[in-house]
């Protein structure tokens, strides 16, 4: 299965892969994106994701936008999970990222435990 | 606000930031650390090689800075990524001193629940010959934690 990480953080984007991995996830493939807009230019061209772990903070597009765009996206695209990968606890910013159509939220700093808990419901 | 009026939020906040240092390094850099002490200093003012800040902002305000070596800062980037130190590029160190502040600042902000306190897109320096400083009358606290491989300084104006 295929996942995409947004996040303008390289090292965050490694972190995130590197869990997965030692989630157990079985992951054909890891794709990268360096801000929201990055990642609805990919999934222009490439929509065969099984879930997209994004960041909140990112420049030229923010995590909750990118939300809004996936779901009122292409048919292709607009039902993929996304999973919001974030320091930001605070429930406000939880509740509007779910209500604009996120599945789910993990907080860093993160373990492969905690990513499995989270994400084996999107990764079966 | 200023959180100096209120000496239970303000330790809260300086156990909670404590706390969340701790649990980072352990949980993702797998690295043992030991809290070395916290106290006052007179000055937000950072001058090691590597730098990472982030400004709170909303309920109160603040700066929390965290500093150490660019060698210490390969060697906890490369924990967390799985990569050989010298696999890191500049971008990754640049990242890695954000991510850093960026985690013991969230860290803090849900080990104190404060709430309603926006923290900011961090900010980062890797250098050798540079003072990075904040100018403020809020009451600046410097924590040292002691890893194998060198010296991590958390600095917190809140």
């Amino acid at each position: 299965m295929r996942v995409l990480i947004v996040d303008d953080s390289s090292v965050m984007r490694k972190i995130v892969a590197r869990g997965l991995r030692q989630a157990g996830f079985t992951i054909t493939d890891i794709l990268e994106a360096g801000n929201g807009q990055e990642g609805m230019d990919l999934l222009a061209t490439d929509t065969n994701f099984k879930l997209i772990l994004s960041d909140w903070n990112m420049p030229v597009m923010d995590g909750l936008n990118f939300v809004k765009s996936v779901r009122s996206g292409a048919p292709a695209i607009k039902n993929i999970p996304i999973v919001m990968v974030t320091t930001e606890g605070g429930e406000s910013k939880v509740g509007a990222a779910m209500e604009a159509g996120a599945n789910g939220h993990i907080k860093k700093p993160f373990t492969p435990e905690t990513l499995q808990a989270e994400l084996e419901r999107f990764l079966k | 606000m200023s959180v100096a009026n209120s000496p239970e939020l303000m330790d809260k906040l300086l156990n909670g930031l404590r706390l969340a240092v701790t649990e980072m390094m352990t949980a993702m850099a797998m690295s043992e650390v030991v809290f070395a002490g916290q106290e006052s200093v007179d000055a937000f003012s950072l001058t090691s090689e590597v730098v990472g800040l982030v400004r709170l902002d909303g309920k109160m305000h603040g700066m929390v800075g965290v500093s150490c070596s660019s060698a210490l800062l390969r060697e906890i980037v490369s924990r967390i990524v799985g990569l050989s130190p010298d696999e890191l590029l500049m971008e990754d160190l640049l990242d890695g001193a954000a991510e850093l502040a960026n985690m013991v600042c969230g860290g803090m902000k849900t080990k104190a629940q404060i709430g309603d306190v926006n923290l900011s897109p961090p900010v980062s320096i890797v250098g050798q010959e540079y003072t990075a400083q904040w100018k403020t009358n809020r009451p600046t606290t410097l924590f040292t934690f002691q890893m194998e491989e060198g010296v991590l300084k958390v600095y917190a104006s809140l």
